[in-house]
């Protein structure tokens, strides 16, 4: 069985789905540029006040603010729709019709769909990103666009980890939604540069909730403050996330048992 | 219970009494769900204080609006936002989403097949599970207090006045919100037009800044706005920041702005259930 081909028919039945219902994406650009104001509009109000807060300019927050909203939307377009049905499925016992198909079950579960029209927030943190990058005046050569691709690619394989053990974990527990909404709240802090929480919350986001791998490591990149150096940590990082969570998703399948049986 | 006639204060009693006693019993089953709603709420006031804790340090203390020489110092910020979130979740409502639903999906039909408005028994939800989360997050909003040292209220007598307009707060915010649900009957989704309103309200409320520190236009826009009526007012009332004789003028427009949202909330509801056709139906 190819993975690739079957990746493309996953994906192509479900933009399908999605073009039903067109007027849902109009409603998130909207619903997007509108939470765009107000984070840019109190980020705006507050740099009245002062030139630089915690060593960051208002373009360096921008940039951030553009690849929390890259991030955001990358997650809400490809993670976030299958991880959300594992946990239906958990509940439900339907877990099984995904467990019996002759392929790899982790590849099956979590790239099984994608949600075309949360690409809203892609446009609207590429956007920012442009204005922003022009803004601070910096040249984005292909070695920061690239060390940009690169860390992005590993935040993206970071969250996936991530939420590939929380899904797990239902396994046991069932509910985990819960525990879904306050990794949401965490996201949520990433949007402003961290140093602006008190000390025990920036260690929290770095190494208890990998916010700032996720957002601040790409944001830095993108205005070229990254230590090249850092590349290769990040996708080893990335590499170990991703193998790990792999092998506690196949542990965890052996304690699954259908809740319907 | 066999009351035949359905009006009547009596009756609304009753009707209230039921509804209060379903509503604390749904949100005790689902407490740890709704506990993890309540937390929300402490997200947005804590990183807006942090921001602006922030640029307090950067401007060596304090950060001062030369326009109208109001000031906030750390321990302000503190008192602001911290009020701000307690009456945040005293104020807040999120009937339209559950009302576009129920458009949506059919299941609203049932509810307008009742004798009495369906407004009851989603304000009674309301109040239960400020009930239920307000008791649960006392400590912590408590514990938020003493780590944050904030600048305390001055003025016993504003303070006092602050628990009227907080509840005029309540009641506004609820029909204003209702005002919104009520828009589903024609569209069947609210997202955008809620989105729209949080974001006025953002602005307009003081929920991002305090309305004194926002550039000029924005904050005499602010002024006269609902969203101050319901959002900073009782905010600035406690902590005595509303000079005297701006004290009556504002809870005029309270009282402005809560009946023009009645008014509304009547001519729409009556259009819109003409317009209802039970989508699932």
């Amino acid at each position: 069985m190819n993975y690739l081909k079957l990746l493309s028919v996953f994906y192509r039945t479900s933009v399908q789905t999605d073009m039903e219902y067109r007027a849902d994406f109009f409603v998130r650009v909207v619903a997007s540029l509108l939470g765009l104001c107000t984070t840019v509009g109190s980020l705006a109000i507050a740099y009245q006040y002062t030139p630089q807060i915690k060593g960051w300019s208002f373009a360096q927050a921008l940039v951030l603010l553009a690849v929390y909203y890259l991030m955001d939307g990358l997650i809400e377009m490809f993670i976030a729709p299958n991880m959300r049905e594992i946990m239906s499925q958990v509940r439900q016992g339907t877990l099984d019709f995904v467990l019996l198909k002759p392929v790899n079950s982790q590849f099956m579960a979590t790239f099984r769909t994608l949600n075309v029209w949360r690409a809203a927030n892609l446009l609207v943190g590429t956007g920012v990103a442009v204005y922003a990058i022009r803004k601070l005046a910096v040249e984005v050569g292909p070695a920061s666009a690239g060390t940009f691709a690169l860390t992005l690619v590993c935040g993206l394989a970071v969250i996936y980890s991530f939420w590939l053990v929380l899904v797990t974990l239902s396994f046991w527990f069932v509910r985990v939604d819960n525990i879904e909404q306050i990794v949401w709240q965490a996201f949520e802090a990433g949007r402003y540069p961290v140093e602006i929480y008190p000390h025990w919350l920036r260690l929290t986001l770095t190494y208890g909730i990998p916010i700032v791998f996720i957002i601040t490591v790409p944001a830095q990149a993108l205005s070229g403050r990254l230590d090249p150096s850092f590349v290769g940590v990040a996708a080893a990082v990335a590499a170990g996330a991703v193998a790990a969570s792999a092998a506690f998703w196949r542990y965890g399948l052996r304690f699954y048992t259908g809740a319907s049986a | 219970m066999s009351d035949t006639t359905c009006s009547g204060p009596r009756y609304y009693l009753d009707v209230w009494r039921a509804h209060l006693k379903v509503g604390m019993a749904l949100m005790l089953q689902y407490r740890f769900a709704v506990l993890i709603w309540g937390v929300w709420g402490f997200v947005g006031p804590l990183i807006s204080l942090a921001v602006w804790t922030a640029a307090t340090q950067a401007r060596g203390g304090a950060v001062a609006n030369a326009a109208n020489g109001v000031a906030f110092d750390r321990a302000d910020f503190a008192a602001y936002f911290l009020t701000f979130m307690i009456f945040s979740h005293i104020t807040m409502s999120w009937d339209a989403f559950e009302f576009a639903y129920r458009v949506r999906s059919g299941s609203l039909s049932p509810h307008l097949l009742k004798p009495v408005h369906p407004i009851h028994a989603d304000a009674a939800n309301n109040i239960s599970f400020k009930v239920v989360t307000s008791g649960m997050l006392l400590p912590v909003w408590i514990l938020l207090f003493l780590l944050l040292k904030p600048t305390l209220p001055t003025s016993a007598v504003s303070l006092c006045l602050a628990v009227p307009a907080l509840l005029l707060a309540a009641v506004m915010r609820y029909v204003w919100q209702y005002c919104l649900a009520v828009i589903a009957f024609w569209t069947t989704r609210v997202e955008a037009v809620n989105q729209l309103y949080f974001t006025l309200d953002a602005f307009l409320s003081g929920r991002i800044a305090p309305l004194a520190l926002m550039p000029g236009l924005l904050g005499a826009a602010a002024y006269f706005s609902p969203f101050r009526a319901m959002g900073a007012f009782p905010v600035e009332l406690a902590l005595g920041r509303v000079p005297p004789g701006e004290i009556l003028p504002g809870f005029l427009l309270q009282l402005v702005w809560l009946a023009v949202a009645f008014l509304a909330l009547r001519v729409m509801w009556a259009a819109g259930v003409k317009q209802y056709s039970a989508v699932g139906a």
